[in-house]
Parts: C-alpha cells; structure tokens; sequence
C-alpha cells in the first residue's frame, strides 16, 4: 500500500486550479522531489498531503486513510502520528530550547519520555550536546537539523519537506540533503519535497516535474 | 507627513478594530470616570449657597452665634446712626410629608421680600411659599414636618427653583421651630468701614463674618474627601496610560523593522517620534469623544451616593443640577491627553531611536527587558524606599500629599519590578505547570517569559488596579470593622429617640423639651440621657458642639477615651466648663488634652478645658461635648437632639419600644432600638463607601478589557508560532487552552502581584492617608472573604477575556500564515 496517494485531485482557489487533476503514488520508503516553478502548485501538493488542506475533487489517501471528511480530532491525530513538516525558514519557536523544539510534537500528543526521545534524535541528526540550545544559538544548519528531528521524533510515515535547503548555503544544504537521504536509507522513511534545486532532485528516488498544477513529467 | 500617518499607523490600526476598539475605550472610561467624578462632586457640594440665595438676596455680612441671636439684636443693629440694611433669617430643615421630601425651612421677613418679582404671587399673606422644585402648586395643602411636629399649611407662592426649599415669614419659623425670640442670622448689607462699628454693637458670643464665609468653610471642609475622591477618579486613567503605553509599544515592536527602513530612506527620527505620539493622540482624542459624553451620563450616577455622604457626614447640601461646564471638561481632556502622551512618550522615542541599520535586521528585534531588569530593580527598590520615607511625613495644610505620593512611589516600584517578577515566576514555575496543565501550560509560561516588554506592562497595569481594589477593600473593611466595634462599645442604650425627619452632618432637628420626662415617667425606663447638638464652627471649620449627662455617661461607659482618665473627666465636666473632645478634633485642630479652647456660647465667649479625647466615627467635622447641665446655662433651649434611653433589667425592648411609641402617639418621633440603629449605621456606612467600590470596579474593567486587547495583539504576533503548532499536531483544543492559559497566567501573575502590593498599599491609606485626611484611628483589618470573592472574580475575568483572542487564533489559516513568512 502506498504511503501516500493522490486520485485525480483538484484543488481550486477562485480564479485559479492550484492543482489540477493530479494523480500520484508514492510507495514506503521513497524520496520524492517536488519541483517546477513558483506558483506551479509544489506546495499546495504539499499541504494537500500532510492534510492541512483538502481537494476540491478527488481523493488524497494517506496510509489508506482519506483525509476529505476526517473531523479536526481525526485530521489532528493523523498529523500526530503519520505526519512530519520540514519547512524552508525552519519554523523553530525561538523561545524553546532545541530539545524543547525537538520534543513539541510529543508533548502534544501526550507521549510518555519525549525528552529522552528528542535528546535521541538530535544525536541521530548529529546535534548531541546542542538541545539546550536557543534557535538563536544555532547556526542556518542546525537549526534545519533541530526542524528535521522534530519532523522525524514521533516517527511518521510521510515526511513533507517545503524547499528544505532554500534558506542555506550550498555546503549546508549538501549536508542537509546527506542527511534526508541517509533518513530514507536508513530508517526506510517516505519524504515528498518541493524544491528548486538540482541538487536536491540528485539525491531523490524519483523526480517529479510540476507546471500550471499538472505533473509535466515524472523521472 | 498626514499620508505617511496614514498609512503607517491608521492602516495598521484599522487591521486589528477589536483591538484599536479596545484601547480606545479604556482610555474613554477613564477619561469619563474623571469627568463624572468632577461634575458629581461639583454637584454634590457645591450647592451650600442654594439658590435660594438667588431670591432671598445676598448681603456683604452675616451675624451668627451659637444657639441662635436675640431677635432684639435685630432692632439694635437696624437703629445704629449707620446706613445700613438689616434683614433676619432663621434657617433649619423641614420634611414635606407628602412626597417624603427633606428640604431647608428659611424664615424671613417676607414683607420686604413682597413685591418681588420672581415669586409667582404677590400675596403675603401667611403661608407658606415653595420653591417650584418641589412640584407643589399654589393653593395646595401640605403638611410640613418641623422637628417632632407635623403642620398643615397652605402654598402660597411658588418660587421657581431648581432646588427645593420652603419659604415662611420669620414670625412663622421662629414659631414652627418652637424658637420664640430666636434668629438664626442677620444678614447686613454695609461697607467695609462699618465693619468696626458693626462689631462693637454686638455681644461677645457672635460673630460677624463676610456673607458666604461659612460656605467657603464648608468647602474647605470637603477639601480632604473631594481630593480624596478625585484621586481614586484618576485610578482608571492610569490603568489605562499602562493600556496605550502597552499598545504603543506593540506598534513599535511590531513595525520595527518597518522604521528601519523608513530612517534608511530618509525619515528624520523627530517625525517617527511625531507619528508614535499622534498615534496616543488619536488614542487620546478618541477617547475623549467617547468618554465626555459617557462622563456626563456616569455624573447623573454617581451624584446621588456623593450628595448622600455628604450630607451624612459633614454637610447639609442638596445636589445641584450637573452641568457639563467648560472647565471640568477642559479638565478631563487635559487630563487625558496628558496621560495619554506621557505613556506614549517612551516606547515613541524608543521608536524614534530605531538605526536605519535595523531594516536589514533578521526578523523583529523584542526589546532587551532582560538586560534591564536589574537596573529597573534597583529604581524600584530606590522608589519603595522613597515611599516608606513619605509615608512618615505630615500633611500639608491637612493634605496628605506625601501619603498619596508614598502611594504612586509603591505603584510606580511594583510597575518596574513587574518584568522581573514575571520572568523569575514563570522561569520557578515552568515544571510545575508543565505537569498541571501540560504542554500548553509550558508554552504559555515560555511565550509570557520571552515577549515580557508587553506581557510585563499588560499585568502592570492588571497589578496597579487589583492593588488598588485591595488595597481600598482592606482600608474600608477596616473602617467598617472598626466603625461596628465602636458602634457596639457607643450604642449602650436599649432604646434611641429621635425626631422623625432626616438628620445629618450639620443637621440635628430637635424633640420637644417635655419627651424626655413623658418617657422617664414609664415604668420600664431605668434612665433618659438628653444629648443636643450644635453646629458650630471653630478656628474657621464647622464642628459639632454637643451635651450629654456626663453622670449616665459614666456609668454606661459610652465614650472610649483615648487621652484622659474617665475617673477624672467626668466629674470636671460635671463641676466645670470642662469638654471632652473626637480623635478628628484633635487631629484637625490641633488640640491636645489639657487645652484651653475659647467656645462663642451664645451671648459670650467661655474658655472650655479639654479633660479628654474619645473615639467617634460618626461624623469628620469633629464634636465637642459638655455636660448638658453646664451646657444650658450657656444655652438654655432644652430641647434635645435625641434620647438614649435605659430600661429596667428584665425588659422586653420590642414591648418597651411600643409603650413609647404609644406614650408620644402625638409627636413625630422614631423609637429606635439598639439593633436597629446599629444595622441602619452600617448601612449609611456601606452606601457611603459604595462609590468607592465603583470607582475601583472601574479600573479593574479597563485593566480587564486591556487584557483583552493585548491578548489579542499578542495572538496576532504569534500567529506563525500557533499555525506552526497545528503543523505539528496540536488540537484546536490545545490552541484554545495555550491561550487560556496564557490569560489565566496573566490572571494569576496580577492577582498575586496586586494582593502583594495592594497589602502594603493598604498600610498607606490606613496608617498615613486616611489619618491625616480625617484624622481616624483605624484598626488594621483584612475582609478575606470578600477580597478572595472580588479577586476570584478579577481572575474569572482575565480568563474569559482570552476567549475571543482564542477564538481568533483557532480562525488563523496555518497555511496563508507559515506561507506568508
């Protein structure tokens, strides 16, 4: 079962289809980039995917599990347990720690030892030592680091990443793209992301070109 | 300059109208409650020259004396080899049965008074004339009770006046008053180089003053509760200054970076300065358009409970007609305006100090409070001890000006520990509200901590007016208790007797002379004490003079003497011109056991010495009491104010009050037991205080509704932060909760920091304001129940004033939002 599907979704803003009958499968364990022009729908996809946003028509399933219908509580434990976000601007409230940052997903969905498990996944993302650390304290890519293992600490299957390397250096954003790769690889995680660069779309499993909210091509 | 206004700080404001809404009606209600307070008082006690005075005519002197003048002074003056123009009056008060109406009863020589224009009838005949106030018609029957009678008389005339009063001719009152020979007044129309001459012809115990004399007294009296009252208006303005300083702040903070780039682009700082002040300008303007109309409405309230104390404790004065003059509303809006710009003055020029290089700044720069927090510490600790030095120093001219600076030195010490109070209690309680209330909890306590520049000034100013409800709470709730335990050590008769019309501060209608034996004569009476006041005036003040039987007082043990040996008192008073004298009396003239003080007793001056100084709190123009019997021989109508009555051990007091009540069936009279007076005591007490609590409620309303309105900023500003959440999986549910929370922390943070401050606070208007104002020893007492009630309510509020900031976080749209950064 694929981990994430699009049945011929649509999603419409006035005057505009953002996405326009889109269809996709992307089966466990896939890096899959996202790329095309601003405004060619990359982020909507996105946002229709992690089910902060809904097709007009079609389906998005997710785990089997069609996010059109689901009530705020089930949308809400859907984005607990299955969903990850990694953003562009890295999106860390400032005035937590990086443990803090890290373990926020947990703290709201009530689990037990979220400090223990966030302190782990920042050594897995190679911050060991640094969760005590303000985002203001971080350099560009570390704080992408503390986004990453905060998408990552309550272990989803989709993970969703908007343009992850967009705000940083070539040599941090190679790292960054390293270490994506190295999640897939390793702990057989699923991540859809839009990006612009090239090099992001060398470490992908499977390239997809997006255009007036159409797939052009799929590599 | 009005385009860039425009659009850099009215464009803004139009985005978030709730809040702009908001803040301009706190501003406006404490602009109104400084109008209202102003025109109330204006009202309530300035009208002891009635407009009677209008008709009757004014003089250039008035001749007065204790217990009344011979009329034949009347004729001695009149005849003097001088020009000039003598006229009499007798003055008290009356009860228009009818329509339950107290108003004054003036007697004058209505013969030269006959032609007057303004009365609607030119006949004199005897009768009685009303002023159009009391809605009455001429020809009409009313019955008009004087002292313990009631009298049946006919409207003659009907003058046309805003304020009641009745008119009789002199000959008429001296009758209806049982004062046979009696003036109260003379009233002299003479040049100044008469005045000599005037004061040879009379006797030693009158005085002769400028006409209008005695009513610049009466306001000099008022003085200390006028100001007192006026002070406690301003407590809703400064509450709200916190408000707009809080507001002008967020603009700044907010719009940082935006004046980075306007400086960077060639924006002198002295028009970015320019631009934050017309901004608390507009606050300020918008305010005052709101808040003079609602002040004039909230006049016509608060009139009433003002003119009620007034004239229960020192003045007999009927409001007059609230006018919405020039002065008092220049007043207000000076007021406001300058409240409204000096809060604005230091987050402007923070703005104006901005560097252009701070458009190129990463993200909004929060200001440093951290790094200031021990230097605001150390002022606010240079200010309390400023404040505990003040709290030491007398009045000034029986103001107690140091005690209100002592005051603002202990809110302006809480406000600038306020920052640091908030970042130790959140960053102490972190853990433990993590485990209370869960992540939301722990997130509410971070976002107060880290954006403490506007958190700090919002519970600020929640602290300053929760302060001042505590502290004003414990300072009437010890008043009161007080007031009930010396109400219970006064009270000793079983029964009281008074004359059925309203009494008051300067007002002590009198029962025939032959009650107190009628009631003696009962079988159950054990003993009758006669007491009989006077309004006097001494060293330029009004007083109360007043006799009882010193022997009875002794027995019962009705005076608490402060100063002096009952053992002694006394029989002085019993064999000599001996008094004793209030704790306001001392405090208020400087009088001190063992004095001598010259006492104008009817014709003649006596020297009175003062053997002791007694507790009483029913009246702040102060008393001086002598034994009735060596009272009289000074004045000698024996007619008493009332009768403290006791029965015979064994008595039932509902039985004894009906056979008294059925022994003076003929005269108007109230038969009051014990536990009566002192419930009706209590309840003048708390009517007394009532504006009081108003006043505060006020102030608790406009911090409340600026916590609304800073919440509401600081969801705005956090906006990224609760999409991010939902991102992350957080429940509308925990979104509403994180605010809840972070409005109950407000809350609970204020409560705490008011209880503290409003306690010490406390100790200020009990111990220095309130005793150097009225000169009242006042016993420390905390009403618990009522400040835990009031406080639990104050802590409601703030809570469900995160409700709707709550609900506008749950209506961000987290996509637009993380998209828009």
């Amino acid at each position: 079962m694929p981990v994430l599907e699009f049945i011929d979704v649509r999603r419409n803003y006035p005057g505009t289809a953002a996405v326009d009958g889109v269809s996709l499968s992307v089966p466990a364990g896939q890096l899959l980039a996202l790329v095309g022009r601003s405004g060619c729908g990359k982020s909507t996809l996105l946002n229709l995917a992690g089910a902060m946003d809904f097709p007009t028509s079609g389906t998005v399933q997710i785990d089997g599990q069609a996010t059109r219908g689901l009530n705020d509580a089930a949308l809400t434990k859907l984005r607990r347990e299955k969903i990850g976000f990694i953003f562009q601007s890295f999106q860390l409230l400032p005035n937590l720690t990086a443990a803090e940052n890290v373990e926020l997903p947990l703290l709201l969905s009530g689990q037990p030892r979220a400090r223990a498990q966030a302190l782990d996944r920042l050594a897995r993302v190679e911050l060991a030592g640094l969760g005590h650390r303000y985002p203001h304290q971080l350099s560009g890519g570390q704080m992408q680091r503390v986004a990453i293992a905060r998408a990552l600490v309550h272990r989803p299957s989709l993970l969703l990443a908007d343009e992850p390397i967009g705000n940083l250096d070539s040599a941090t954003g190679t790292t960054i793209l390293a270490l994506l790769r190295r999640i897939v690889d390793e702990e057989k995680a699923t991540i859809v992301m839009a990006t612009h660069s090239a090099e992001s779309t060398a470490v992908a499993d499977r390239v997809i070109e997006m255009r007036d909210g159409r797939i052009l091509s799929a590599a | 300059m009005i385009g860039l206004f425009a659009r850099l700080i009215l464009r803004p404001l139009r985005a978030e109208p709730v809040r702009t809404l908001l803040t301009v009606l706190s501003v406006a209600l404490g602009i109104a409650v400084v109008l209202a307070i102003e025109l109330a008082s204006d009202a309530a006690t300035g009208s002891f020259r009635s407009s009677l005075e209008t008709v009757a005519g004014e003089a250039d002197y008035e001749v007065t004396a204790v217990g009344g003048l011979d009329e034949r002074l009347y004729a001695k003056l009149a005849t003097l080899p001088l020009a000039v123009n003598v006229r009499p009056r007798m003055e008290d008060h009356a009860l228009l049965v009818e329509s339950k109406q107290t108003l004054p009863l003036i007697g004058l020589d209505l013969v030269a008074h006959a032609l007057d224009a303004r009365f609607e009838t030119t006949s004199f005949e005897p009768g009685l004339i009303l002023a159009s106030a009391t809605g009455r018609k001429v020809g009409e029957q009313v019955t008009l009770r004087v002292n313990d009678h009631d009298h049946l008389l006919t409207v003659r005339a009907i003058v046309a006046s805003d304020t009641a009063f009745a008119l009789v001719d002199i000959g008429v009152a001296q009758e209806l008053l049982k004062r046979p020979g009696k003036i109260d007044r003379l009233l002299i129309d003479a040049p100044e180089s008469f005045e000599s001459r005037l004061k040879e012809a009379l006797p030693a115990g009158a005085t002769l003053a400028p006409f209008g004399a005695r009513t610049e007294e009466n306001r000099k009296m008022l003085a200390g509760f006028r100001s007192n009252l006026v002070i406690l208006s301003y407590i809703a303005l400064v509450v709200g200054a916190f408000l707009i300083y809080n507001t002008i702040s967020v603009s700044v903070v907010r719009r940082r970076a935006e004046i980075g780039i306007l400086r960077a682009i060639g924006m002198t700082s002295t028009t970015v300065l320019a631009m934050f002040l017309a901004e608390a300008l507009l606050f300020g303007l918008a305010g005052i358009a709101i808040g003079v109309p609602l002040g004039r409405l909230m006049a016509e309230a608060a009139v009433g409970a003002i003119g009620a104390t007034v004239q229960n404790l020192y003045v007999s004065s009927q409001p007059g007609v609230i006018a919405l003059s020039f002065l008092a509303t220049l007043k207000a809006v000076i007021a406001g305006l300058t409240v409204t710009l000096a809060a604005a003055w230091a987050p402007a020029r923070e703005a104006a100090a901005v560097a252009p290089v701070e458009a190129m700044a990463r993200g909004r720069k929060d200001y440093e409070v951290g790094q200031q927090q021990y230097r605001h510490l150390a002022i606010a600790a240079a200010c309390a001890l400023a404040a505990f030095g003040a709290s030491f120093a007398p009045p000034i001219g029986r103001r107690p000006l140091f005690g209100y600076l002592a005051a603002a030195l202990l809110v302006l010490a809480a406000s600038l520990a306020t920052p640091a109070f908030v970042h130790f209690v959140t960053r102490a309680t972190r853990d433990l509200l993590r485990k209370l209330l869960g992540v939301e909890g722990l997130l509410a306590s971070q976002s107060l901590d880290a954006a403490l520049r506007r958190t700090a000034v919002l519970i600020a100013a929640l602290i300053t007016a929760v302060a001042m409800l505590v502290s004003v709470g414990i300072m009437v709730g010890s008043f009161r208790e007080t007031v009930i335990q010396w109400i219970d050590s006064q009270l000793r008769a079983d029964i009281f007797l008074q004359p059925a019309v309203p009494a008051g501060g300067d007002r002590f209608p009198t029962l025939s002379p032959d009650i107190a034996g009628r009631v003696a004569a009962l079988p159950m009476v054990a003993m009758v004490d006669q007491f009989r006041a006077y309004p006097i005036h001494f060293r330029g003040l009004p007083v109360t003079l007043g006799s009882g039987d010193a022997n009875v007082v002794k027995r019962r043990g009705a005076f608490h003497l402060l100063e002096g040996d009952p053992d002694e008192a006394y029989p002085q008073m019993l064999t000599s011109d001996a008094a004793i004298v209030s704790e306001p009396f001392v405090n208020k003239h400087g009088v001190h056991m063992g004095d001598t003080i010259q006492l104008p007793l009817g014709d003649q001056v006596r020297p009175i010495r003062v053997v002791g100084v007694y507790t009483d709190y029913s009246n702040e123009r102060g008393y001086i009491i002598m034994h009735r019997e060596r009272l009289l021989r000074y004045l000698p109508d024996p007619a008493p104010s009332n009768l403290a009555i006791y029965l015979k051990p064994g008595t039932q007091v509902i039985a004894a009050q009906r056979a008294i009540e059925a022994a003076l069936s003929d005269a108007r009279v109230l038969v009051l037991p014990n536990q009566t007076l002192r419930r009706e005591a209590i309840l003048i007490f708390d009517r007394t205080f009532a504006i009081t609590y108003a006043l505060e409620l006020v102030a608790v309303f406009v911090a409340v509704t600026g916590v609304a309105g800073a919440l509401l900023a600081l969801v705005i500003d956090r906006r990224r932060e609760l999409s991010l959440l939902r991102f992350l999986g957080a429940a509308r549910t925990q979104i509403r909760k994180l605010i809840l929370c972070e409005a109950g922390l407000i809350g609970l943070l204020s409560v705490a920091g008011g209880m503290l401050l409003g306690g010490i606070l406390s100790l200020v208007l009990v111990y220095v304001i309130n005793k150097q104002s009225f000169g009242w020893s006042i016993q420390f007492h905390a009403p618990i129940a009522i400040l835990l009630g009031a406080l639990t309510i104050i802590f409601t509020a703030t809570l469900l004033a995160g409700l709707y900031p709550a609900r506008v976080a749950l209506a961000l749209n987290p996509i637009e939002v993380i998209h828009e950064e």
